[in-house]
C-alpha cells in the first residue's frame, strides 16, 4: 500500500461539508487533503460544459443526467430507484426515494439551492411537542452560523420577508443578495391564496406565498461579492469566473446550472487557500483504520481508479492529525460500518430520514407563465410549525415555476401527447400547447419525517460494488405521524387550488411512476427529496447519538462526522443550510484543536 | 402521380423538407432554417427509415401546393391528413417529422410500423444533438425557453409571459398586419 505524505486533515468528500471545511482549514494555514470518489470534470469551465452537452444529450432528463457515476464510485438514480435495481439494495417496507452524485462538488451540483433555516422548534421536538428528540444545539446557537453559511454560499433573500414562526435574525443583518425575484406564476397564486385560512387540529393557520431563501445569485447588498462559475485549470490555473455572478433564469437548477450563478462546493473549493490544499479525485475511501487501544483513527484507506469505467484501482493510506467524514450522510455511515466502526449503541447508519414528498399538479385558469425562471422562487411556510406537530407532521409547499417537468415528463410528454393521441400537427398543435402549457401548476408537499432506529442504511458482504466496496442496504418505512402530515399537506393543496381556481389534474397514474403509501384508505404516490439525514446523529452523550454538538465522534477524539447525517431531526427545511452552519461551527473547532 | 415538376430531387429535398415542416410545425422557414437543424433531422430521417420514404411524403405534399395562404389553410390540412397524417406508412413518419421539430428527440416508431415497413435498426428514441434540444420549437411556441439554455435573463420570469403568435393561430386570429413579416424570397 503506497502512504501519502501526512496532512493535518484528511477530508472525504469534495462536497458542501467538506469544501466549506477545507475552505476554513486552509484559510487559519492548515495543511489539507480531500479525497473525493468521484472524478474532478466539474472543476473546469470547460469540464462542466461537457456536463451541459451531457445534458443537452440526455434522452431522460433526470437530476443525475448530467452528472454520470464512474464504476468505482457508483451512486442511485431516479431510474433505478423506481425499478429497484441499482446501487441500493432496499429491503422496504417502503422504499427511499433519494439520489445523489458522487463528483467533485457533490449533490450541490444538482440541488435546488432553497436555503431555508431550521425552526427554532425544530431544535427541540422532545421539549416542545413530545415527539422524537432535541438537538444539542438551540436556533440561537447556530444563528451565528446560519449568517456565516449564508454569505459562504450566498443566499438571497429579503430579512423583511423570513420574520415567521419565530424565526429571529440578529440586530440589522440581511442576507448577502437581495430576494430573487418572485415569479409571475407566484405572485398570480399569491393574488389568489395569500392569507387564506387552513385548519389544523385547533388551529387556525393563516398561510401565504412567500419568497424563500436561495442560493442562487442575485443583486448584491453593500460589499458582498457573488461567486461566479468555478474554472480550475489543470496547470494550477484555479478561481471562479465572472459568469454566473447573477441568475439568468435558465429553468434548470436541477440537474445543471448551466452559468454556476446557483452555488456548487465547487466555488467553495475554489477559493480555498490552494497552496494548502490537496485534492485527490477518483479516490473512493474504503476504511477507517483505528488503533484498537485509543479508538484514534491512524489512517484512511482509498482505492484510487485511473478510469472511470473500470474496475481496477490501487490502494493507498491517507494520514493526517485530524480525519473529517464529509462523505454523505448515506456513504459516512456505510465507511463507517465498512471499517467495523457501529458506533455507540450500534446506532451509526440509523436514524435515517428524508422529506418523503407528494406533488400535486393544475391547470391554472390563466396563463402563469410556467417553464420560465429558477425552477421555484417561493413557497408556502406557514405549515412548517405549530402544536399540531405533537400529532403529525409539518410540511411545506415549493411552488413551482417549471410546469408538470417533475410530475409528467412535460413539456415534452405534452408535444408527444399531442401529436400522437391528439391526432395535432400545424396551428391547431401549436395552438393546443400554448393555450395549455404556460397555464401548468405544480406544488411538491414535503413532509417532515422523525427519526426511527429502524430506518437505517448498513451493509451485507453478499451485496458489493465493482471495486469490492459495501452497497449500502436500506431499511425505511414511513410511519403514521409523517402519512397523517402527508394527508393534512394534500388536503391543503387541494384547498389552495380550489381557491385559485386551478383545476386539480394530479393523477399519479398519467405522471411519472411513483412508490406508493397507504393511510386510512388512502394511496399517496411519494418521491424522495434528495434529503438524506440523521445516519450518525449528534447528541449530549453517546446513549442517543454518534457525534457530539462538535460533529466529534464520541469513540474517536480524532475523527469527525459532518453533514445532514448529523441531523437528529430535520424539520421541513431543505438541509443544506442546516449542514453548512453545522461545517463552519466544526470547523471553528478543528482550528481551535489543531492550533493547541 | 408524380409529376417532373413534383420531383423530390437531392438538390431541392432540402427546401421541400422545410416547406412540408413549416406547414405541419406552424413555424416559418424561415424560423426552421433559425433553428440551424434542417440538415440534422434530413440525416436522420434518411438514417433511421430511409430518404425514399421521406420523399414520399414531401411529393405527397407536394401536390397540394397549389392552394397557399390561410384560406386554403383547411383544403391542405384535409389532404394531409388523409394522405399523409392518416397513412399507416406515411403517418408515423410525419409524426416523428413534428416531433423532430418541436424537441429535437426522434421517437422510437410504433411496432406496428415497424412490423410492417421495417426493419429500422436504427429506430430508438435518441436526442439528435445537444444542439437539438436546445433548437426544439416548443419552447417557442408556449413563450418560454429550453431548460438549461437561451436564458431570458435576470428577473424576466417576473413578468407575464409573452407567447410568439403565429399565422393560423386560431387562438389568435391575426389581423392582416401581423402576417409574418418575415418570408424567405421565393
Amino acid at each position: 500500500m503506497n502512504r501519502d505524505a501526512s496532512y493535518d486533515a484528511v477530508i472525504v468528500g469534495a462536497g458542501v461539508a467538506g469544501a466549506l471545511i477545507a475552505k476554513r482549514l486552509t484559510g487559519a494555514g492548515m495543511r489539507v487533503l480531500v479525497l473525493e470518489a468521484g472524478p474532478g470534470t466539474s472543476r473546469s469551465l470547460d469540464g462542466y460544459t461537457q456536463h451541459l452537452e451531457t445534458f443537452y444529450a440526455a434522452t431522460a432528463k433526470s437530476p443525475e443526467s448530467p452528472w454520470p457515476p464512474a464504476v468505482g464510485a457508483p451512486q442511485p438514480d431516479t431510474t433505478s430507484l423506481r425499478n429497484n435495481d441499482g446501487y441500493f439494495v432496499q429491503r422496504g417496507p417502503n422504499l427511499y426515494g433519494s439520489s445523489y452524485t458522487r463528483l467533485w462538488g457533490g449533490s450541490t451540483l444538482h440541488w435546488l439551492g432553497v436555503s431555508l433555516r431550521m425552526l427554532p422548534e425544530d431544535f427541540r421536538m422532545r421539549s416542545r411537542h413530545g415527539v422524537a428528540r432535541d438537538w444539542p444545539l438551540d436556533y440561537t446557537a447556530l444563528a451565528p452560523y446560519y449568517e456565516k453559511a449564508e454569505r459562504e454560499i450566498g443566499v438571497s433573500a429579503d430579512v423583511a420577508d423570513q420574520h415567521y414562526l419565530g424565526l429571529s435574525f440578529s440586530e440589522g443583518y440581511d442576507y448577502p443578495m437581495r430576494r430573487i425575484p418572485p415569479s409571475y406564476s407566484d405572485r398570480v397564486l399569491g393574488a389568489a391564496v395569500d392569507g387564506m385560512p387552513v385548519t389544523m387540529g385547533d388551529e387556525e393557520i393563516a398561510i401565504r406565498v412567500r419568497s424563500y431563501p436561495a442560493a442562487r445569485n442575485s443583486i448584491p447588498r453593500g460589499d458582498y461579492q457573488p461567486v461566479g462559475a468555478v474554472d480550475i485549470g489543470p496547470e494550477g490555473r484555479s478561481g471562479t469566473s465572472n459568469l454566473g455572478e447573477r441568475c439568468q433564469g435558465n429553468t434548470s437548477c436541477t440537474p445543471i446550472c448551466p452559468v454556476q450563478a446557483k452555488y456548487n462546493a465547487g466555488k467553495s473549493m475554489a477559493q480555498a487557500d490552494q497552496r494548502l490544499l490537496t485534492v485527490q479525485v477518483q479516490a473512493v475511501a474504503s476504511k477507517v483504520r483505528i488503533d484498537p487501544v485509543t479508538g484514534d483513527v491512524q489512517g484512511i484507506e482509498y482505492k484510487r481508479y485511473e478510469d472511470v469505467g473500470s474496475p481496477v484501482h490501487t490502494t493507498h493510506l491517507a494520514t493526517g492529525r485530524v480525519y473529517i467524514l464529509a462523505a454523505h450522510a448515506t456513504e459516512n455511515a456505510k465507511l463507517m460500518l465498512a471499517s467495523g466502526l457501529e458506533g455507540p449503541r450500534g446506532q451509526v447508519g440509523r436514524t435515517l430520514m428524508d422529506h418523503p414528498a407528494l406533488y400535486a399538479w393544475g391547470m391554472a385558469p390563466l396563463d402563469v407563465g410556467a417553464y420560465r425562471g429558477p425552477q421555484s422562487t417561493s413557497g408556502i411556510e406557514d405549515l412548517r410549525g405549530g402544536a399540531f406537530r405533537a400529532r403529525h407532521a409539518s410540511f411545506r409547499f415549493d411552488i413551482g415555476n417549471d410546469g408538470w417537468r417533475a410530475t409528467t415528463g412535460a413539456p415534452d410528454t405534452a408535444v408527444a401527447d399531442a401529436v400522437m393521441k391528439r391526432n395535432l400537427f400545424g396551428p391547431a398543435l401549436r395552438a393546443q400547447l400554448e393555450t395549455t402549457l404556460p397555464r401548468h401548476v405544480r406544488l411538491s408537499l414535503a413532509v417532515e419525517q422523525l427519526p426511527d432506529p429502524d430506518n437505517r442504511i448498513s451493509i451485507d458482504p453478499n451485496y458489493l460494488d465493482a471495486f469490492g466496496n459495501p452497497r449500502p442496504v436500506i431499511d425505511y418505512r414511513i410511519d403514521d405521524y409523517t402519512l397523517a402530515g402527508m394527508a393534512a399537506a394534500s388536503d391543503v393543496a387541494r384547498a389552495v387550488f380550489r381557491r385559485a381556481g386551478i383545476t386539480d389534474c394530479s393523477d399519479p397514474d398519467k405522471g411519472s411512476w411513483f412508490p406508493s403509501a397507504f393511510y386510512q384508505g388512502r394511496e399517496f404516490r411519494y418521491h424522495g427529496m434528495g434529503h438524506f439525514a440523521g445516519t450518525h446523529a449528534m447528541g449530549d452523550d453517546p446513549s442517543g447519538s454518534v457525534v457530539n454538538a462538535d460533529q466529534r465522534a464520541w469513540e474517536h477524539s480524532n475523527l469527525f462526522l459532518v453533514g445532514s447525517g448529523s441531523f437528529p431531526t430535520m424539520g421541513t427545511s431543505n438541509p443544506t443550510l442546516t449542514l453548512a452552519a453545522l461545517a463552519l461551527r466544526t470547523a471553528d473547532r478543528l482550528v481551535a484543536t489543531l492550533a493547541e | 402521380m408524380i409529376t417532373e415538376q413534383n420531383l423530390v430531387t437531392d438538390e431541392n429535398r432540402l427546401e421541400r423538407f422545410l416547406a412540408f415542416s413549416a406547414e405541419v410545425t406552424a413555424f416559418t422557414v424561415f424560423e426552421l432554417q433559425g433553428t440551424g437543424q434542417a440538415e440534422a433531422y434530413l440525416k436522420t430521417i434518411g438514417d433511421v427509415v430511409g430518404a425514399a420514404l421521406l420523399d414520399e411524403i414531401l411529393t405527397v405534399h407536394g401536390k397540394q401546393m397549389s392552394t397557399t395562404g390561410d384560406e386554403g389553410r383547411p383544403a391542405r390540412n384535409a389532404y394531409l391528413r388523409r394522405e399523409i397524417f392518416g397513412s399507416e406508412k406515411l403517418g408515423p413518419i410525419a409524426r416523428n417529422i413534428v416531433k423532430l421539430w418541436y424537441s429535437g428527440v426522434w421517437y422510437e416508431l410504433p411496432t406496428a410500423w415497424t412490423e410492417n415497413y421495417g426493419p429500422a435498426p436504427k429506430d430508438v428514441t435518441f436526442v439528435v444533438s445537444p444542439a437539438s434540444y436546445v433548437e426544439g420549437l416548443l419552447w417557442t411556441a408556449i413563450g418560454a425557453h429550453p431548460a438549461g439554455a437561451k436564458a431570458p435573463g435576470y428577473g424576466s420570469w417576473a413578468a407575464a409571459p409573452r407567447i410568439p403568435r403565429f399565422a393560423g393561430d386560431p387562438a389568435h386570429l391575426p389581423a392582416a398586419a401581423d402576417e409574418e413579416p418575415a418570408r424567405l424570397p421565393a
